[in-house]
């Protein structure tokens, strides 16, 4: 062994730089996370979740959900919707006239075919959207000649991308939508869809337990297994349980029976609820639909 | 056995020796540039470690200039905010104001007046000595805590003022608040008389 020092450092190196690629790094790059404000508000994300939605994580866990679903909504890119909100003097014909004049100008040539595309068939109506592209200096140049000649416009900042269209979220994952997930559960597998943002798309209790109790009771071609041992089926006693399911025909149990959800389905539906990654971040820029006037 | 023992192989000089060659030219330069080209890349891609950088964004100043701004929503909840951090400690957070300190926003003349100009003195000038609001008498005095915000943060919070609790009047913009700001004649705060000969 004349070489045995020289293979303790190689592995050592070896051993010591995977350490800080993989643990080191992250560790400083994340590790001083904190709560984030929320854009143009005085808000901060995310919030802490209840108690009940700490105990739901486990369940979440417990239950092996993250085999079948993923909390992490991807981002292809990133798009500028420019909205018309006032005309000034012009009319709407006038308007789309003037459009037609300013397509001669070489740098809004590439512009041509979005305006086009959304003038086509306008009935006047507004707010209307006018352009929609990916360089923001461009819509930038746009919206000042708009500026200039009186008309008022809005620029919105919208996530594109499959996740996106999908409806799973405004905008893609970030760090901060973790931070108080312990395990985190990011998952990498999608046999069910995207849970980032369940709670805004789902915020129905009630269809939570349905669907955990008898998932094809509300998504007719559903694959996912029922968790029916989230549930007790017990005898009506004196008066039913306020908790009892409301289940369509063909998933309700016989006569003079209820489904009563156990304090696991309770903490599981609380967790899902809580899961609302709808915040405009800095890092996740958006313009929220509550601020788009429709 | 004897006749191996003969052969050349098994004779101890000709025992394969382990030596050291230089590696090829074309392999060091080869390495050389996939290291420049990725260095490149990582450049160009990676926003240098910085954690708030996610793809599509390559850096903090093209993630900048996608920050959204524009819209009157925004613009209110500026308002809201800066309102909570400079004004709502007096005024309230509800904009009925406190006793001894500060009066209600809410229904107030000034404020629900057709025009800005007079309410966005203000702040810009500070306030003393009596003054009716909503029927009671105040005697304080309020120093120009807006002279040192920036335009669109003041318009940002008048606009708020003149939208909230009940109150319904027109939204301010920063460039009125840069036109009112040159306009000023003095720094020294205002008696209610004199906020009354402003024009509305």
């Amino acid at each position: 062994m004349k070489t045995g020092t020289g293979i303790f450092w190689a592995a050592f190196a070896a051993i010591g730089l995977s350490w800080c690629g993989l643990v080191l790094t992250p560790q400083l790059q994340l590790g001083g996370a904190k709560l984030e404000p929320v854009l143009n508000s005085a808000d901060t994300y995310p919030l802490q979740p209840t108690g009940a939605a700490t105990l739901g994580l486990q369940v979440y866990r417990a239950n092996g959900c993250a085999a079948c679903h993923t909390e992490q909504v991807r981002q292809g890119g990133v798009a500028c919707e420019i909205s018309l909100t006032g005309l000034g003097i012009y009319k709407p014909a006038d308007f789309t006239a003037y459009m037609k004049s300013l397509f001669g100008l070489k740098d809004l040539a590439d512009l041509t075919n979005s305006i086009t595309g959304n003038l086509k068939d306008w009935n006047g109506e507004l707010p209307k959207t006018l352009l929609t592209c990916t360089d923001k200096a461009l819509a930038d140049d746009m919206s000042s000649r708009l500026k200039a000649v009186g008309v008022k416009s809005e620029t919105h900042i919208v996530a594109t991308g499959l996740d996106i269209a999908r409806g799973w979220g405004d905008r893609q994952s970030v760090a901060a939508d973790y931070l108080y997930d312990q395990p985190v559960q990011l998952g990498s597998l999608r046999a069910g869809p995207d849970l980032a943002n369940i709670g805004v798309r789902m915020p129905d209790a009630n269809w939570q337990m349905l669907h955990l109790y008898a998932p094809k009771s509300v998504a007719q071609n559903s694959t996912m297994p029922p968790f029916r041992f989230l549930f007790e089926v017990r005898k009506i006693g004196s008066t039913p349980s306020p908790d009892a399911l409301n289940l369509p025909a063909g998933f309700a149990p016989a006569a003079g029976y209820e489904v009563v959800p156990k304090p696991e389905a309770k903490e599981l539906v609380a967790y899902l609820l809580g899961l609302k990654a709808n915040a405009p971040l800095y890092e996740a820029p958006f313009t929220p639909a509550t601020a788009v006037k429709k | 056995m004897s006749d191996e023992k003969k052969s050349c192989s098994d004779s101890p000089a000709n025992e394969p020796v382990v030596t050291r060659s230089s590696a090829p030219m074309w392999i060091i330069v080869v390495t050389l540039l996939i290291i420049f080209v990725a260095g490149y890349y990582f450049d160009q891609h990676s926003g240098w470690f910085n954690p708030k950088i996610y793809h599509p964004y390559a850096t903090a100043e093209q993630l900048d200039t996608y920050q959204p701004k524009s819209g009157e929503a925004a613009a209110l909840a500026r308002g809201k905010q800066v309102y909570e951090a400079v004004c709502g400690i007096c005024h309230g957070t509800d904009g009925m104001g406190k006793p001894g300190q500060a009066p209600q926003l809410a229904g107030s003349d000034v404020v629900n007046a057709k025009g800005f100009n007079r309410l966005a003195h203000v702040p810009l000038l500070g306030l003393t000595g009596p003054i009716q609001v909503a029927g009671k008498e105040w005697n304080l005095s309020m120093a120009a805590m807006g002279a040192a915000l920036p335009d669109d943060d003041l318009a940002a919070v008048l606009t708020y003022i003149r939208t909230s609790w009940g109150n319904k009047q027109s939204a301010v913009t920063g460039d009125d608040i840069k036109k009112i700001r040159a306009g000023l004649k003095s720094n020294q705060p205002m008696t209610h008389e004199q906020l009354m000969q402003i024009p509305e």
